[in-house]
């Protein structure tokens, strides 16, 4: 009989897959299609992100199998779905209302706000999963994990910066710092695997 | 730093799930500790040698 936990661990990788091959794949077929410039264009976009209600039960499993599953941890997964529901609707919003319109400097400060607010949100997240999580060990993968991905976020913004300033590369909105620093913090949990922490 | 967790474990016929539960710990925190990959805070090496009834000196070692 095939080992639970690995067993758990392929599944977890199927709905990740599954839910990144949606993303992406949704998004190239809408913009290929001309449709992602439609005002509604955006909100299929929220189909494709149901699979993160698969993924993240499919993570919870792997997470009991492995046995580093959590109180904190469960509630942490529960609040950043619901925060990235947020975040798809806020940021659709924001643009179906934006877009093409010619809006008054506080309006648009406005409307930046409904995709940063959820932001807000997942960032307190993490810094309640920090807190609430009562297994030390635990707690400290992640704060290393987090540490990795601060260092790398402030390496990858510094030299980006100077290749911006030297004319090399393009402005990047700063939004981007958020997904840098949570691949980095996926980095910051591989690099603990391999040192063994 | 060393550890007898494994031991000391193995004396009970505890497994890490066994221990992990006593301690109100994850399974992973038991193996860390025991592989010695974790040093745990002085209230958890506490809580540690009261469940076994030992000090601990008694289950961790100095390198």
């Amino acid at each position: 009989m095939a080992d639970p936990a690995i067993a758990a661990k392929r599944i977890a990788a199927f709905w990740g897959g599954a839910f990144m091959v949606g993303m992406f794949g949704t998004a190239w077929v809408l913009k290929s299609t001309g449709i992602l410039a439609q005002p509604w264009g955006f909100a299929v976009m929220l189909l494709p992100m149901l699979l993160l209600i698969p993924m993240i039960r499919a993570s919870e499993a792997m997470q009991r199998e492995t046995g580093c599953a959590s109180p904190a941890a469960q509630r942490y997964n529960r609040r950043m779905l619901v925060a990235s529901f947020a975040y798809a609707a806020g940021l659709g919003g924001a643009l179906l209302l934006f877009n093409g319109q010619t809006v008054a400097k506080p309006v648009a400060a406005l409307l930046a706000l409904l995709p940063t607010l959820p932001v807000l949100a997942m960032i307190w997240a993490m810094a309640r999963y920090v807190i609430e999580e009562t297994d030390e060990y635990l707690r400290a993968r992640t704060v290393h994990a987090a540490l990795v991905a601060t260092g790398m976020l402030l390496a990858v913004a510094t030299f980006w910066g100077f290749l911006t300033t030297f004319g090399v590369a393009p402005n990047v909105p700063m939004w981007a710092a958020v997904p840098v620093w949570c691949i980095g913090l996926g980095v910051g949990h591989l690099v603990g695997k391999v040192r063994g922490l | 730093m060393r550890n007898r967790l494994k031991v000391l474990r193995a004396e009970r016929d505890w497994s890490q799930q066994d221990l992990a539960e006593r301690l109100e710990v994850s399974r992973q925190s038991v193996n860390a500790i025991e592989t010695g990959k974790y040093d745990p805070s002085l209230p958890l090496a506490f809580r540690i040698a009261d469940l076994f009834g030992l000090s601990i000196e008694e289950i961790f070692l100095r390198d």
